[in-house]
């Protein structure tokens, strides 16, 4: 196994295999500015290892980043290597196309992932979504992503049954190169930047899955946030929560069981250093029927939910409730896991067997951003042939 | 086996500050800031004992309780909020760090108050030192004051955080690179 490597002058000039390989105007130089390492690359066992060696991989085999191969996914992207996307907290380093490039390329992503993943990165940037706390802290918080639009098949991203892991499909590469590059270019490393206690599956591959809008009675989840056709949400998430009712049978009843089940001590919406904070629930298209029938109004469900995951005070112990008391959170005798009714946010997913529900429990103070996502030719011929 | 070229998929921020920036000096006749949170009690009470200390020496202490609250409207006034505390002082001792999210909020709010050319110093627990060290590097100033508290601390009733804190009284102000001598003994 070989793990040689040397450091390549990065300006000196590489063979150019595309005209479109720097740009949507094409051109003759070298725009791909990433320092240049020399290993073994047929060889899937000695590349990975040697990712491991360079502090760039997550264990899993990884694609080995070529020229070529960034090269080829650059131009279905139809974006310059050199844009600057974003910059990611804590390392405060430009994340630019090339980067998102080269590290989708290791996960084995595809390159009509790319505006996915540009959409997904803008939104973790995002200020309000505190990126920052989310890659330092000991709790073990990742941003899911939520995709919404015609797009969640042209890259088939699940939505149906098992939609949050089992099912197989290459749109879990898209999550495991968002992670890869939440730790080469954001830093987030484990036990260097971040303190995350136990970490969390979805770390690795990320979460990633789309709404089933064709069953959903709801309008998509993007849309109700102003945002129409294929976009992404994303959402600090603590994991993933599920919630078993073999038992209800009306729209109330349902909202209740989820609401009780939501609403526990430990979650973060509770804790003192989260001032306030939203709740994310996924319901199976099943049970998004039967609700929908007895509780037409969506704002109505999100007001259900609200008040059935709050908790009376006195089942706090003191110190808890005495901190709450002290920064004006506990209200008329009850303490509030999402803020008001709209920070509950709904979506409809999930398998036609329905008895379950998920609950994605907030990190807390971040909040939910949806972005628009950029079709790019590649999407669109996928789309439509 | 064939050998070529791959690319870097890392990105690191190239500028750094690597010096601690300004001395203290003596408190006397200064306005120490003491920047607190939501979160740690123990925090709050070794803050009280330092700052009662420090009041003996001359100085004038004040506190600003940061909330964990950084986005949206809240975040926003709590930014204005940390902006106006750092108007009102002349030295800054900024904590604590004490989780991770917290580390990093320290670290960011000590940050502002460096980048102004305040003497700063970052209070973390032991356990959080590094993260500590690795985000002000990360935020361009990997040279910025530390002091370590030990850990755990919050766990601790009050009587114990309070030895810790007359315990580390002279190694939080060698941190600061402050004095307690008052006005006329540092005149002599």
């Amino acid at each position: 196994m070989s793990t040689t490597t040397q450091n390549i002058d990065t300006n000196a000039a590489a063979p150019v295999a595309d005209l479109r390989d720097c740009g949507p105007e094409g051109c003759a130089i070298d725009w791909l500015s990433s320092k240049r390492h020399a290993t073994e690359v047929d060889d899937i066992t000695a590349f990975t290892q040697f990712t491991l060696e360079q502090g760039w991989g997550d264990g899993l085999p990884a694609i080995p980043p070529t020229e070529a191969r960034v090269r080829e996914f650059l131009a279905a992207s139809e974006r310059y290597p050199d844009e600057i996307i974003c910059t990611l907290p804590p390392n405060n380093a430009e994340c630019t196309v090339e980067k998102i490039a080269i590290n989708a390329v290791m996960a084995g992503a595809q390159p009509e992932s790319m505006g996915l993943l540009i959409a997904a990165l803008e939104a973790m940037a995002a200020p309000d979504f505190e990126l920052f706390g989310q890659n330092a802290t000991t709790a073990p918080v990742v941003p899911l992503m939520l995709v919404n639009g015609p797009i969640r098949d042209a890259l088939d991203i699940p939505y149906r049954h098992g939609c949050l892991g089992g099912d197989a499909t290459s749109a879990l590469a898209i999550g495991r190169a968002v992670r890869l590059v939440m730790r080469n270019v954001a830093g987030q490393v484990v036990n260097v930047t971040s303190q995350s206690t136990f970490g969390t599956p979805g770390r690795v591959a990320g979460i990633l899955f789309g709404e089933w809008e064709e069953r959903s009675p709801w309008a998509p989840l993007a849309e109700r946030r102003g945002v129409h056709g294929d976009a992404v949400t994303v959402y600090g998430t603590m994991g993933t929560m599920n919630i078993l009712d073999t038992t209800s049978q009306t729209g109330p009843e349902f909202l209740e069981m989820i609401g009780k089940s939501l609403g526990y001590p430990g979650a973060n919406g509770f804790n003192t250093s989260m001032p306030y904070a939203e709740i994310l629930v996924a319901i199976n298209p099943v049970w998004a029927q039967i609700i929908h029938r007895d509780v037409p109004q969506l704002e109505d469900v999100q007001e259900q939910i609200w008040r059935w995951s709050s908790l009376g005070a006195d089942y706090l112990t003191t110190n808890h409730r005495e901190q709450l008391e002290a920064l004006g959170r506990v209200i008329d005798g009850r303490v509030y896991l999402a803020t008001t009714p709209q920070d509950v946010l709904v979506a409809c997913c999930g398998g036609t067997g329905g008895l379950h529900a998920t609950g994605f429990h907030s990190f807390g103070s971040c909040l939910t951003q949806t972005r628009a996502i950029p079709r790019s030719n590649a999407n669109k011929m996928q789309t439509t042939t | 086996m064939a050998i070529a070229n791959v690319l870097d998929p890392t990105a690191l921020r190239a500028d750094d500050i690597t010096t601690p920036g300004p001395d203290a000096g003596p408190l006397a006749g200064r306005t120490v800031g003491i920047r607190l949170d939501e979160i740690w009690r123990a925090w709050d009470w070794v803050s009280e004992l330092w700052a009662a200390e420090f009041r003996a020496a001359g100085a004038e202490v004040v506190f600003w309780r940061s909330s964990q609250g950084r986005t949206g409207a809240e975040g926003e006034k709590v930014a204005l909020a940390l902006e106006e505390f750092l108007d009102r002082i002349d030295i800054a001792l900024v904590g604590l760090a004490n989780c991770g999210s917290c580390t990093g909020w320290t670290v960011h709010d000590a940050l502002a108050a460096a980048v102004r050319g305040l003497p700063t110093t970052a209070v973390c627990t032991d356990n959080f030192t590094e993260l500590a060290q690795n985000l002000a590097r990360r935020g361009g100033h990997s040279g910025l004051r530390l002091h370590v508290l030990p850990y755990p601390l919050n766990e601790q009733q009050r009587g114990d955080v309070d030895a810790v804190a007359r315990t580390h009284l002279a190694g939080v102000l060698q941190t600061m690179g402050a004095s307690l001598e008052t006005l006329a003994e540092a005149a002599v």
